[in-house]
């Protein structure tokens, strides 16, 4: 018995309960986590905080991340404060230094890309949980997704230099594979351009933007606020006047609403995945924009000539 | 002094957002001043009051409305090794200003250890870190505040706190020692010497059961004085003990995908006391609150609580009653709560009281408490 009781008290103690050859990466979204995947290959083991399927503006800060963040080599954040509400007290609760922002092991992703809808003037509650710093949702742009690789790779390679000739090679193999898709992917802005949605979120103005599509209202009356009745007539009328054909929602929203509005408008309700994650099917960043460009293109089919 | 040294912080703060918003426009130099403040956030607390309260001696019922407690909190990182956390709180109510809480924490120690010193809520129990205008009630459950008083209990000493280190439950270790609290702030406990010091230790896990599902479990001990005793015939005096032990549990349910639509709470909290009183036996008395809420919409909850209570001055009579309240939440930043509470003293006497909180925040977002 005591020398069972002696194991435990070693095995809690010794280093070796968390040894791993490999670089453990936190990152707060499945999307993050999954770019560092591609560059990181072998060398790295990346998991993410919240899931794809999860909103990522609530998420609760619980104790059990603080194990994985303890361990952590590198914590990656979308930033923009998209995850203010949770990320910053798990980091200051991790006793892990490494990770706190403005040490080696922390990386804000948003560091170099194209931001877009940054508020001017002045900014309040007035205007819903309005992020001041631009809209966080921009790793929705494969271009976007080309810098985070980059700057995840600088990272990488800094953090493990023996391994940054891999972790180069590894992230000019994923552009390469990128820009192929992006091929395939342009292949089909002549049939989306113009496309007018109606989104329950404000999630894809950087996915509008770069195929084409126009959002032209939202389910919500402004960021994380409720629909109210009014607003919802006013949408349905908005709909049936400009023949909106889709209606494109986030998974982790009640459907119930956005299928009221349908049903009324005739449009089609899509849920559409905004995360690497989100749906079984999306396991790399690459397929999230092959899933998403292809359900949209079957919504358009399925309705008919676009408006 | 205390009101002194409050309103001093907040001149200080003041003075220095003023001078930051008066001087940005002037030079990108200057405006880092800006960027390098605190975040700052009020969390205003205003509630109305109907039914007739069974008063004690030189008690006085509160008034039909008041604006109870503005709570002015200053956080930010003080340097790569520590943070900094104020808590101002204005009673207009009772023309007071008190500094809640203000401490300074190392949370980058080696070994997984963090140490707070200050002035903070004790570390016992999971309620009692909790202020009052973000808890889900009116007021305070009986057993805190038959033991811990209106404010629950806090002091200014030091906290360690050490993150058991294991792969597989998240385990916390915490020593704490506080100055002792007067009885009239703090009834458990009574300083008998100026110099008296209360030992604070807690040991909790917390255990994802499921994605949706987790609990965790808390055990809790104080150990302070309860006055002196003299012996008149020695002319010498012998402090008295007062033990507190805690058991609590916290149990919380919430299927990530849906996050904002539903959820379900349930926490208890047990107190057992003794206590030793001049000349008598010791006081050994009981307490407990249980509360259950559930959010079955994206802006509504339900939740109600029971209380059992004895006082830690005397164990022969207990306080019992429970409180039911609706809460709508127009957004993260507000909500509008309706609450009745029921309470059968001691005397047999039965106090109906029905609440209408309201709270309302300004600032940065705060953490979304766990």
């Amino acid at each position: 018995m005591k020398k069972l009781a002696i194991g435990l008290v070693a095995l809690i103690f010794s280093a070796d309960v968390y040894a791993s050859s490999k670089l453990q990466v936190v990152t707060t979204t499945e999307d993050l986590a999954a770019l560092t995947r591609e560059v990181g290959g072998d060398w790295v083991e990346a998991t993410s905080i919240a899931k794809g399927s999860m909103d990522p503006h609530f998420v609760d800060a619980k104790p059990s991340y603080l194990l994985r963040l303890k361990r952590a080599d590198l914590f990656i954040q979308v930033g923009l404060e998209l995850e203010v509400a949770w990320a910053p007290p798990l980091l200051t609760n991790a006793r892990n230094s490494k990770i706190l922002p403005g040490n080696q092991g922390f990386l804000e992703a948003s560091e170099n890309c194209e931001i877009l809808q940054k508020p001017t003037g002045q900014v309040d509650r007035s205007m819903g949980d309005v992020h001041p710093l631009g809209n966080p949702h921009f790793w929705l742009d494969p271009a976007n997704g080309r810098i985070i690789a980059l700057n995840i790779s600088n990272k990488l390679s800094e953090l493990d230099p023996s391994h940054a000739e891999d972790y180069k090679k590894n992230l000019a193999l994923f552009q390469t594979r990128l820009t192929q898709k992006e091929k395939e992917w342009d292949r089909l802005v002549p049939e989306l351009k113009g496309l007018k949605v109606v989104t329950y979120h404000n999630s894809w103005p950087n996915f509008a933007k770069r195929f084409g599509i126009q959002v032209v209202n939202f389910v919500e009356p402004k960021p994380g606020i409720p629909p109210s009745p009014a607003h919802v007539q006013s949408l349905i009328h908005q709909i049936k006047t400009e023949k909106i054909l889709l209606i494109l929602m986030e998974p982790y929203f009640d459907t119930k609403l956005p299928q009221k509005i349908a049903q009324e408008t005739g449009a089609k309700l899509a849920i559409f995945p905004p995360s690497v994650g989100a749906d079984k099917n999306i396991k790399t960043y690459l397929d999230l924009f092959d899933f998403g460009l292809k359900l949209l293109k079957n919504a358009l089919s399925r309705s008919g000539e676009k408006s | 002094m205390r009101i002194h040294v409050s309103l001093l912080c907040v001149m200080i703060f003041c003075d220095s957002l003023a001078w930051a918003q008066s001087s940005a426009p002037v030079a990108s130099a200057l405006q880092a001043s800006n960027v390098l403040n605190p975040n700052v956030s009020v969390i205003g607390w205003f509630q109305g009051e109907s039914g007739q309260r069974k008063l004690g001696e030189g008690e006085e019922a509160p008034p039909a409305f008041q604006l109870k407690e503005a709570e002015i909190a200053f956080q930010s990182v003080v340097d790569p090794y520590a943070r900094a956390d104020f808590f101002v709180a204005v009673e207009p109510s009772e023309e007071k200003v008190d500094l809640e809480e203000g401490y300074l924490t190392w949370f980058n120690l080696p070994y997984d250890l963090a140490l707070k010193v200050g002035k903070f809520k004790g570390n016992f129990g999971k309620f009692n870190r909790t202020h009052t205008p973000e808890t889900a009630f009116s007021d305070r459950p009986i057993v805190h505040e038959k033991y811990f008083g209106e404010e629950g209990l806090s002091s200014m000493g030091g906290s360690l706190s050490w993150h058991v280190p294991n792969p597989w439950i998240f385990v916390d270790l915490n020593a704490e020692v506080l100055n002792m609290p007067k009885f009239s702030e703090v009834p458990a406990f009574d300083e008998a010497r100026r110099k008296d010091l209360l030992y604070i230790g807690r040991l909790s896990g917390y255990y994802d059961l499921t994605e949706s599902a987790n609990f965790t479990l808390g055990t809790s001990y104080v150990h302070g004085s309860s006055g002196q005793e003299f012996d008149a015939i020695s002319s010498s005096s012998k402090t008295l003990a007062s033990q507190l032990y805690g058991l609590d549990i916290t149990f919380r349910w919430k299927n990530p995908q849906r996050a904002i639509y539903r959820s379900f709470f349930w926490q208890t909290e047990a107190f057992w006391n003794k206590r030793e009183i001049s000349s008598l036996p010791s006081v050994k008395s009981f307490g407990l609150f249980t509360h259950l809420e559930y959010q079955f919409l994206r802006r509504w909850r339900v939740g109600g609580r029971y209380d059992w209570s004895e006082s830690p001055s005397d164990d022969s009579q207990h306080e019992a009653g429970g409180l039911l309240y609706l809460t709508f939440a127009p957004s993260e930043f507000s909500l509008i709560s309706v609450q009745g509470r029921q309470i059968k003293k001691p005397t047999g006497e039965t106090e109906n009281v029905g609440f209408l909180k309201i709270t309302f925040n300004i600032g940065p977002h705060g953490a979304h408490p766990f």
